[in-house]
This record gives C-alpha cells, sequence and structure tokens, in this order.
C-alpha cells in the first residue's frame, strides 16, 4: 500500500475524542471513531442487521449497533457480542496533524 | 478446652477491642463506626449439603435469586439514555436499562415471542431499542411491544399482552439494584442500617476504579464467607492482626466487621501457636513497616506518634492529592480500617479509603461446586467530578491468579491467599464424616445470619 492510496475524508478538530462520524468514499459509507487509543476506520453498516452504526454509540473501543445492540472492536472491527457474528471491515487511517486519511480495503 | 461461665457469644479476645482503638486515634470516627451490636444466635452447626447438594442450589435458584434484592451494575454504566447493561444470576438474566435521562428501568431479558435472549452476554451495551435477534419483534426502551412484523398472523398480541416484562429496579448509593419477585418489598425495606450509616460515605460519589471477575473452586456461600471475618487473618495470612476484630449484626440483612490496621495487641494472639508477634511483641515501627504497602512517607514513627496515626496522615495527603479529594477532616479509621459491611444474601460495602472495596458472590451459572467473584475498587470522587466511563471487568478463570490482575498491585498475592483454600474447604464438605461446620459464637457470628435468612426465604412461602 502506497501513499497514494490514502484518500483524505475528514479533519480531526471536527472529530473530538469519543466520538463518531460517517463519511462516504467511492460510494461506501465508512464510520470514523476516535478513541483514547486513535483514530479508526470501518464500514459503516453493521454486518448483521446493515443498522447504520453512526447511529450506535462508541464506548471505549467499541462501538454498539443501534438495532440490535451487536458490539464491535473498533481497533480491528471483531465482532464482540452476537447476534454479529462477522467482522467489520477495517481500513487503515493515517493521521497527519489535523488530516485524516484511509486507505479502503476491499 | 472448656471456658469460663460467661454467657455463649459474650467472651472476646484478649487487649484492647476496636472501640478502644477509636476512641484513641488522632481523629475520631463517625458515629456509625462507634456502635455495636452484637447477640447471640445460637451455635448449631451448619449443614454442609448446603454448600454441595445441587438440589439445594436449585432452591436457591428459585426461591432465593428470584426473590432478593441484588445490584446488577453501577449507575456510571448507564449514564446515557438507550444505555444498557445485561446481568446474568444463575439461570435468570435482565435487561437494565437508562430509558429516559432520569429513570432506570430493568426487564427479563426474554423476548414474548418465542423466548429468545434479546441481549447476549453479561455487560454494558447500548441500543436505541431492543429487537430481537430472531424474528425482529421490538421493544421501546420503556418496554413497550412497537414493532411486530407480520403482524396480521398475530391478531392475539399487543403491547398491553406482549411487553416486556418488567422487575422491580430501585439505585442506591450509585448502584442498581433489581428483584426478580414481581411483589417485593421496597429496597428501603431490606437495608436495615445502611442508609443512615452510608450517609457518611455516599458511594455514590465513587468511581469504579478496578474491576476484576473470577471464577473460584466452591460455592458462593463458602466463597463470601471466606470475607466475613478476620479470624483467618493469623493462619491464612500470616498477619498480626484480626484477632480483636469488631463483628456487629443488623437485623436479617446487614451485617458489619471493622478491623483495625496499623495496631496490633499481642494480647489478643495470648492462645494462638508458637510465640509469633507476642515475645518479643512488634514496635511501631515494625507496624508501621507492614503498612508501607500503601505507599507511606515516613517509615519510621516520630516520637509522640503511632504507627497508627503517622499512617492515617501519610495516606490523607498521599491520597487526598492523588484523587483531589479533602481528606483533612476524615478519621484514623476511615482512612486505614477494613471496615466491611454486607448486605444479604451476597453484597459487601466497604466505606473505607485506603479499602475501599466492593464484592459480590454469586453462583457460577448454575454450578453448585464453583461461583464468581466480582471486586471493584470504588475510589472517591472529587466534588463536582462526573463519573468516568467505567473500566471494563478483568476476567480470571478458576486456575488464573489474582497477580495476572493489572492494578491490583501488592492486594493480588492477599486475595490469592483468601480465596486459596476454597477448592480444599469445597472438597472437604464432601469428605467430612461431620454433617456440619462449627462457627464461632462471635468472630462468624455474621455468617451465621445469613445462614439463618437464607432459611427464610428457602420457606416456600417467605415473604
Amino acid at each position: 500500500m502506497s501513499e497514494t492510496d490514502f484518500v483524505w475524508v475528514a479533519s480531526l478538530s471536527d472529530l473530538p475524542p469519543g466520538s463518531t462520524a460517517s463519511v462516504e468514499i467511492e460510494g461506501r459509507e465508512v464510520l470514523l471513531c476516535r478513541t483514547s487509543e486513535g483514530v479508526f476506520a470501518l464500514d459503516n453498516l453493521c454486518t448483521h442487521g446493515a443498522a447504520r452504526l453512526c447511529e450506535g454509540k462508541l464506548k471505549g473501543q467499541r462501538i454498539l449497533c443501534p438495532l440490535h445492540g451487536a458490539a464491535f472492536d473498533v481497533r480491528d472491527g471483531a465482532a464482540l457480542s452476537r447476534p454479529a457474528v462477522t467482522a467489520l471491515a477495517s481500513h487503515p487511517v493515517s493521521v497527519n496533524g489535523d488530516d485524516i486519511c484511509i486507505a479502503l480495503v476491499e | 478446652m472448656s471456658q469460663s461461665n460467661t454467657p455463649p457469644g459474650s467472651a472476646r479476645a484478649s487487649g484492647p477491642a476496636v472501640a478502644d482503638t477509636l476512641a484513641s486515634d488522632s481523629r475520631g470516627a463517625p458515629e456509625p463506626l462507634l456502635e455495636q451490636c452484637y447477640e447471640f444466635m445460637g451455635d448449631e452447626d451448619i449443614d454442609c449439603s448446603r454448600y454441595t447438594s445441587q438440589a439445594f442450589a436449585d432452591t436457591e435458584f428459585n426461591r432465593l435469586w428470584n426473590r432478593c434484592w441484588q445490584w446488577a451494575c453501577r449507575e456510571e454504566h448507564i449514564p446515557d439514555v438507550g444505555d444498557n447493561y445485561v446481568y446474568n444470576i444463575g439461570p435468570y438474566s435482565v435487561i437494565v436499562v437508562r430509558s429516559a435521562v432520569d429513570v432506570v428501568q430493568a426487564f427479563i431479558n426474554s423476548c414474548p415471542h418465542r423466548g429468545t435472549q434479546l441481549l447476549g452476554a453479561e455487560g454494558c451495551g447500548y441500543s436505541a431499542r431492543f429487537t430481537c435477534p430472531f424474528h425482529g419483534w421490538s421493544f421501546g426502551l420503556d418496554g413497550a411491544l412497537e414493532g411486530l412484523p407480520a403482524r396480521w398472523d398475530f391478531p392475539h398480541v399487543s403491547a398491553d399482552t406482549h411487553s416486556l416484562a418488567s422487575v422491580p429496579c430501585e439505585t442506591w448509593g450509585g448502584f442498581v439494584f433489581i428483584n426478580l419477585d414481581l411483589n417485593a418489598k421496597p429496597l428501603a425495606d431490606y437495608m436495615d442500617v445502611l442508609p443512615e450509616h452510608f450517609s457518611h460515605f455516599p458511594l455514590e460519589r465513587r468511581r469504579i476504579r478496578l474491576h476484576v471477575q473470577k471464577v473460584l473452586p466452591a460455592n458462593w456461600k463458602a466463597a463470601q464467607e471466606a470475607f466475613m471475618e478476620a479470624y483467618h487473618n493469623f493462619e491464612t495470612h500470616d498477619s498480626p492482626n484480626g484477632a480483636n476484630a469488631q463483628y456487629d449484626v443488623y437485623g436479617k440483612y446487614v451485617s458489619r466487621f471493622i478491623h483495625n490496621i496499623g495496631n496490633y495487641s499481642p494480647e489478643s494472639l495470648d492462645d494462638y501457636p508458637g510465640d509469633k508477634w507476642r515475645a518479643p511483641p512488634l514496635t511501631e515501627n515494625q507496624v508501621l513497616q507492614i503498612m508501607s504497602v500503601f505507599g507511606l512517607e515516613h517509615d519510621e514513627v516520630p516520637p509522640g506518634e503511632t504507627a497508627r496515626s503517622v499512617a492515617a496522615e501519610d495516606l490523607r495527603k498521599r491520597i487526598g492529592a492523588a484523587l483531589g479529594v479533602d481528606l483533612s477532616a476524615t478519621s484514623d479509621s476511615l482512612m486505614l480500617d477494613s471496615i466491611e459491611y454486607h448486605l444479604f444474601p451476597n453484597m459487601f460495602f466497604f466505606p473505607g479509603i485506603t479499602v475501599p472495596m466492593v464484592y459480590r458472590f454469586r453462583p457460577n451459572g448454575e454450578d453448585v461446586d464453583s461461583s464468581l467473584f466480582d471486586f471493584i475498587i470504588l475510589e472517591p470522587l472529587p466534588d463536582g467530578a462526573e463519573h468516568p466511563e467505567p473500566p471494563e471487568p478483568i476476567r480470571l478463570d478458576v486456575d488464573q491468579s489474582y497477580t495476572e490482575a493489572e492494578g491490583l498491585d501488592w492486594l493480588g498475592p492477599v486475595y490469592d491467599e483468601d480465596t486459596g483454600n476454597l477448592a480444599l474447604q469445597q472438597q472437604g464438605f464432601k469428605t467430612s464424616r461431620k454433617s456440619g461446620i462449627t462457627l464461632g459464637n462471635y468472630q462468624e457470628s455474621r455468617i451465621r445470619r445469613v445462614h439463618m435468612t437464607l432459611d427464610e426465604f428457602m420457606k416456600e412461602d417467605a415473604e
């Protein structure tokens, strides 16, 4: 993966610690999460019920789906609780100064 | 080995009692700590089968856990509307939810359609409504049935008949309590002196610093009883104090011990084996040295001071600065002592500053031979500060050591000692040719009180 794969998606100053935001890149909804451990990017649609995770809640390093409460680890997208069993796609993030850039994975 | 002719339960260890220590402290203790409340409750053995019989455990699920108040989580676990906490006890599962800014409710975690649990594992969660993962029936945060796919097929179903089953839910001291008995008496009827006593030590103004949850290899009652007396300190912890702890039993549901830390009476050990700590007795400097694990400024007791007064003052400064709280008027006793209140059946609250724990002991699933021990350090919060998000529990399995839990520090080996006898005891219950265990009249009185109250619940028609 080269630097050119990363695209600018948001400003760090618009994403306070503990908050989330959804952005659209190449027709794909991506969820940005800023936690105590950094900025992470995941697919925005829950792998179980396709609800929008940006309408859920960020707790620590977990994002919780507003529909069934399924939890995912924002650091790698792992499904932590039922009813979700499939991980969310997790996209590499690069933060330079105020710029948040991500590289979409398949 | 017969004792004197004094009435049973009236004998005490030799040397100064807790009340004598509190009276000679550098700062007076709050009123509740000066009270004493004990009466002899009998000396019959407690049947071993209460700890080992699956039939007894099953009856406990039906008649005890189904009917007693128990805390499920802290309020800081569910700060925002939609935040929930799943609490499991034996076969039962409850969802606690903040359904409105100032409203906390509890519901049976089971869909009224075909019974599926709405939420999975125990712990914190969030959802804007509850949606069953099986057929998608959905419920508002107030439990009301909202969404019913293919409603045409369910003319017999409505919000009146098929909303989530609500169970009694109340808060006290920052804890959310639930009761699976729809006709439960109010929590206040169950708390005896706790609200009055803890008005001096408000637990709602504390935050969870550390939460460790461990599987223990013994019945939940045996596990908690390892923490209800300080009689074991000499043998289990190789510790010189504990023999003169004070024990109080307040009615059916609440009991207490006060175990002084930082003082020591060689007389209290006068019939213990060997000369250890008695001849020669420990010096005040040696007592201070034992407390060095607390992180003290002094390593010697200045003239005119005691180890207890020096340690209390060092800790007022160090913990006060670390937490941003003013402890300048806090009594020596609250600063140092292990002061442990028990609320029936399985909850412990420590108002102390250096010893600020909360314990909860539960059956591990439905297994009679093991239990789950929740250990929480509940630290004072500065005035005006909001509760931070609580840490996730560190989970330890039965074979793991408390020394593996980051943050427990010097307490790790102590809790390994406390729990190290449990497997031996659980097996010992089964091999014993004596039908019951024997309790000391005073030091183990709190254990007896729990069994007496448990007997009341185990009756079919208990209140």
